[in-house]
């Protein structure tokens, strides 16, 4: 316990120190602002594009096309920044070498993996928080007169902060699977087009961790049941500490 | 009593056998010298003694306890520094050591106090620049302070010097020197000079076992041969001592360079005495006369031949 909070501690200084924390905070601090402005100004920046004398009915934006854009934003960029910033996380420090004194000393293996995935969730989880507030109060100034479900997006937002603890499972166990730097972003990327894959059976869609950062739009506007999310949401937690728990393992065995 | 003891140790990478049974023990309280060519396996005796490795076959105990591969309990008898030690580039010296004492299990107060003296120790004290600016032999002092932040009765220096410029490896010869007092310290090294200098006992590991061990001195003196170097004053004097007929025995081989005789008696029943008695009798008098003793580099390049 008292060596996963040391070495919670050391992670965060690391991302504070060498800007990780720095500049996934400012990514979703931009998404969070840009959100509701784009789903404000799409119209009139369609309007300005068009030719002389061409016209088209564009529906008058409303809040959901703001949370739109979030959800959009967030399962592509979001993701992406997320995992290119973590993605050396642990293999770095095994490649350079910066682990094994620490592990000489007697730092339990198993705190290194916890606490470098509860640090990388913490970041994760704050950068959704801020990116939430800030969509959210502008959504709210923009579009006052416009209501939303509140426990429907909130329901969203859970999913799609989900779907992320779990792409950074699948990246830490993969870090602790494969050598080098580049390995692990390599594996990641191929379980996950493998679910895209799979997702063409609309029968695994029901269980797939891709429906939890895919379908969010629909849950905030209620057209989807909550309810039909449920086995998504339960595999996908199950997948998650499957993954860390295969982590702990694996990083016990390894050969330094 | 040894501090660190190995038996019968093999370790093979692919079909590559690094270590063939290495026997070697090293007593508390010595300055120990572990020396090989490069890839003769020191790196990997150390990984194993650390319980980073798996060793094939054979033991190794620290402190008389058993090293067991994953596991780390031994490793609090044991400082370790690292070949080319690799810190946090985005910490400063005393937040490194904060972080190793905690993960031993230091108090706050210990941490402090004993960070503070070893900083002192390696010369780092007023240095508050983050890692990332270091030196080599910055680095290389700082790992020697983080390795004996936890007073370790064993200090394994994987080749400390190698990569240092003379000032940096000056250095650090000197704290490994100057700790003798308070732990065991084995350290690899191929570098002989270093080795000259600070220890007093040597093991020489070639193709996976030891072919050399002991004190300093126990080894010129086993493998001192009973052979002279004399000097004289004019080649006239010279040649005429060579030619004398005492010394024509198929056991005594001259070798005559200008005004230089280098005698080898490979029968250990004839001593120098009898040289100096037969300079007297011919009343020469050499310019020197010297019983060559072994120097380190010759007795290496012999057994790793």
């Amino acid at each position: 316990m008292n060596h996963y909070l040391v070495f919670f501690r050391k992670e965060l200084m690391e991302y504070a120190r060498t800007y990780k924390l720095l500049i996934i905070l400012v990514v979703f601090t931009i998404f969070g602002m840009t959100n509701p402005l784009i789903a404000k100004l799409t119209p009139e920046l369609l309007a300005g594009v068009m030719p002389e004398g061409m016209s088209i009915t564009i529906p008058e934006p409303t809040a959901l096309d703001s949370w739109a854009q979030f959800f959009k934003n967030t399962q592509q960029m979001g993701m992406i920044a997320l995992v290119l910033i973590f993605s050396g996380v642990l293999s770095s420090e095994l490649s350079r070498g910066t682990l094994v004194n620490l592990l000489t000393k007697g730092l339990s293996r198993r705190a290194v993996i916890l606490a470098k995935y509860s640090a990388m969730l913490s970041v994760w989880s704050l950068s959704m928080l801020l990116s939430v507030a800030l969509t959210w109060i502008y959504t709210v100034y923009l579009f006052p007169q416009d209501q939303v479900g509140v426990a429907y997006l909130l329901f969203a937002i859970s999913c799609m902060w989900l779907f992320g603890a779990f792409v950074l499972a699948l990246l830490l166990s993969s870090s602790t699977l494969v050598q080098g730097n580049y390995g692990s972003l390599l594996l990641t990327g191929l379980v996950l087009v493998l679910l895209l894959v799979l997702n063409i059976f609309p029968s695994s869609q029901e269980f797939s961790p891709l429906s939890l950062a895919s379908q969010n739009l629909e849950i905030a506007a209620g057209k989807i049941d909550p309810s039909s999310m449920y086995s998504a949401v339960g595999v996908t937690a199950l997948a998650s500490l499957g993954l860390i728990a295969l982590a702990v393992l694996m990083f016990q065995k390894k050969r330094l | 009593m040894n501090i660190l003891e190995i038996k019968d140790l093999q370790m093979s990478f692919g079909g590559n056998h690094v270590l063939q049974g290495l026997d070697m023990t090293v007593p508390e309280h010595s300055v120990f010298g572990f020396v090989g060519r490069n890839g003769a396996g020191k790196t990997t005796t150390m990984k194993i003694a650390l319980g980073l490795l798996k060793a094939q076959q054979g033991e190794v105990h620290v402190c008389g306890e058993k090293v067991s591969y994953g596991a780390t309990k031994t490793n609090r008898h044991v400082g370790y520094l690292p070949d080319v030690p690799e810190f946090y580039g985005y910490m400063r010296p005393k937040e490194y050591l904060r972080l190793c004492g905690e993960i031993t299990g230091l108090s706050s107060r210990q941490i402090k106090t004993k960070s503070e003296e070893l900083l002192e120790l390696v010369g780092l004290a007023d240095v508050n620049r983050r890692i990332s600016g270091f030196s080599r032999g910055m680095k290389q002092r700082l790992g020697i302070a983080q390795a004996l932040l936890n007073e370790p009765r064993l200090l394994l220096c994987d080749e400390p010097t190698s990569a240092l410029d003379p000032i940096g490896r000056k250095q650090v010869l000197d704290i490994l020197s100057a700790i003798r007092g308070q732990t065991t310290v084995v350290f690899s090294t191929h570098i002989l000079s270093d080795v000259e200098r600070i220890c007093d006992r040597i093991a020489v590991l070639e193709r996976g076992k030891l072919v050399l061990s002991g004190t300093l001195g126990e080894i010129q003196k086993e493998h001192r041969r009973n052979s002279y170097s004399l000097r004289f004053a004019t080649e006239q004097d010279a040649q005429e001592f060579a030619q004398l007929g005492e010394l024509q025995k198929p056991a005594i081989t001259l070798e005559l360079e200008e005004r230089v005789l280098n005698i080898v008696i490979e029968d250990n029943s004839i001593h120098g005495q009898e040289l100096i008695d037969l300079l007297s009798l011919k009343k020469i008098v050499p310019e020197r006369f010297e019983s060559m003793e072994p120097t380190l580099e010759s007795l290496f390049a012999e057994v790793v031949r």
